[in-house]
């Protein structure tokens, strides 16, 4: 008689069984934590740009200030990219013919502008105000990373919201006097406590958590 | 000892192998750059049927969102009615001596703070930090043009004037004013890059920073001379 019989490892099934649905959760919650995450999605973001602008050569070797060309940071909300017109203040004479500068010879020429790529992009939804953080302490290093290392540009901090909570619940620690602002070398760890203190007292800052501070 | 069938083994060894890959995949890409797109999950409303500053749009045959003003627009406040604040030049023509009435209250030392702060910014790349025409764009320009195989990409770079030239030295603040907003010969005009106050407070600076380089012990004050190093 031939009857079947479910073999001996087959009780091995139930414990295999409870300890997958255990892990398996764990692994997707984890997975999504970490693999949705802006710090994998966005952080690293370093498209090709219509022209090979170097700020390792311009803000690094050449000692640039960032608002040479980002002018309007102190004054306006944004950062602007800068107009054709401020790469030819040098570049009438300097390379004029590199064929590196083929995009930036058509947009002088036609009076488009050149498409660069937007690499720090927010969530329309958010309005973040440059001239609000610059002129109170918030250096370009803090959020930018160390442009004058970047051969290309690349997204440095993830510029999530949790990100900016972090900062706006206790400042402290990224405050700098306003005249090293643009300065990329900057010892934060040079600044005693006390020195950060008087600097959060001096800007009057009291970063709001509202959700108007930032959406509207 | 249990007998598990072999193929049975190796399918289970192979999907916890799979499981692997996504924690060094995810470890992998945050530690490196990409040029691709950046992969958007949550879209929420990332994406609004709007334009922020600097925003493309297909409408324009320009791309820009943000229209040029119309040649002639004048802005409130923005009138060029006062010749000596605009263009640094007195009602008969002549450069301007002095700063325009506009500062009559402003701290001194704080505007040449300023204009030291600006002129750093915008000027020094050239001309440098002490004015001798010795900034670094200017160092790598000269570099290019002394290359053993000629200039290359056509480079032509006229070096930038030292500040204490004897050309430069003697004009007044109007005409370094005109200099920085319209610029002068190979060297562009700032005057869309730097506001107007800041365009004084630079030359409010370039006429100190003469002074500082063409001083005698007279100049300074009395108090203040024990404190210079002879040389």
């Amino acid at each position: 008689m031939s009857r079947f019989l479910f073999p001996r490892w087959s009780n091995l099934l139930l414990p295999t069984l409870l300890m997958v649905g255990a892990v398996v959760p764990l692994y997707a919650v984890l997975f999504v934590a970490y693999g949705f995450s802006p710090k994998t999605l966005e952080v690293g973001y370093q498209p090709n740009q219509p022209i090979p602008f170097s700020h390792e050569l311009h803000a690094g070797q050449l000692g640039m200030d960032c608002r040479y060309c980002h002018n309007t940071v102190e004054r306006s909300g944004f950062a602007a990219v800068p107009p054709t017109q401020t790469c030819m203040n040098c570049h009438t004479g300097i390379r004029p013919s590199s064929p590196k500068l083929e995009a930036l010879r058509e947009s002088a020429t036609t009076g488009n502008p050149v498409t660069w790529i937007k690499v720090h992009k927010l969530g329309d939804y958010a309005y973040f105000d440059h001239s609000a953080h610059v002129n109170r302490g918030v250096g370009c290093v803090t959020c930018h990373g160390r442009i004058d290392r970047m051969e290309v540009v690349y997204r440095y901090a993830p510029l999530s919201m949790g990100w900016c909570l972090d900062c706006h619940r206790d400042p402290i620690n990224n405050l700098r006097p306003p005249s090293e602002m643009t300065n990329m070398t900057f010892d934060m760890q040079s600044l005693s406590r006390e020195e950060r203190e008087s600097l959060k007292s001096q800007f009057l800052i009291k970063p709001s958590e509202d959700c108007s501070t930032c959406h509207r | 000892m249990i007998s598990i069938p072999r193929p049975l083994i190796y399918i289970g060894g192979v999907l916890a192998s799979l499981l692997l890959i996504p924690p060094f995949a995810i470890g992998w890409i945050r530690e490196t750059q990409s040029t691709g797109r950046p992969v958007h999950i949550f879209w929420d409303m990332d994406m609004q049927p709007k334009f922020k500053a600097q925003a493309p749009s297909d409408l324009f045959a320009d791309t820009r969102a943000a229209r040029p003003i119309v040649p002639g627009t004048v802005a409130v406040g923005e009138a060029d009615l006062d010749p000596h604040w605009s263009e640094g030049v007195t009602a008969n023509g002549d450069w301007a001596i002095s700063l325009p009435a506009q500062f009559k209250d402003v701290d001194k030392n704080a505007l040449l703070a300023r204009g030291q702060e600006r002129f750093n910014i915008y000027c020094a790349v050239c001309h440098g930090y002490a004015g001798y025409g010795d900034g670094m764009v200017n160092r790598r320009a000269q570099a290019l043009m002394d290359n053993a195989d000629g200039p290359p990409n056509d480079t032509s770079w006229v070096p930038a004037k030292s500040l204490h030239d004897p050309t430069v030295r003697p004009q007044p603040i109007g005409q370094i004013y005109y200099t920085v907003k319209h610029g002068v010969r190979t060297m562009a005009g700032y005057g869309s890059q730097v506001p107007v106050e800041d365009r004084w407070a630079i030359a409010a600076y370039v006429k100190a920073l003469q002074l500082s380089q063409d001083a005698s012990l007279q100049d300074v004050p009395p108090d203040r001379r024990a404190g210079l190093k002879k040389p």
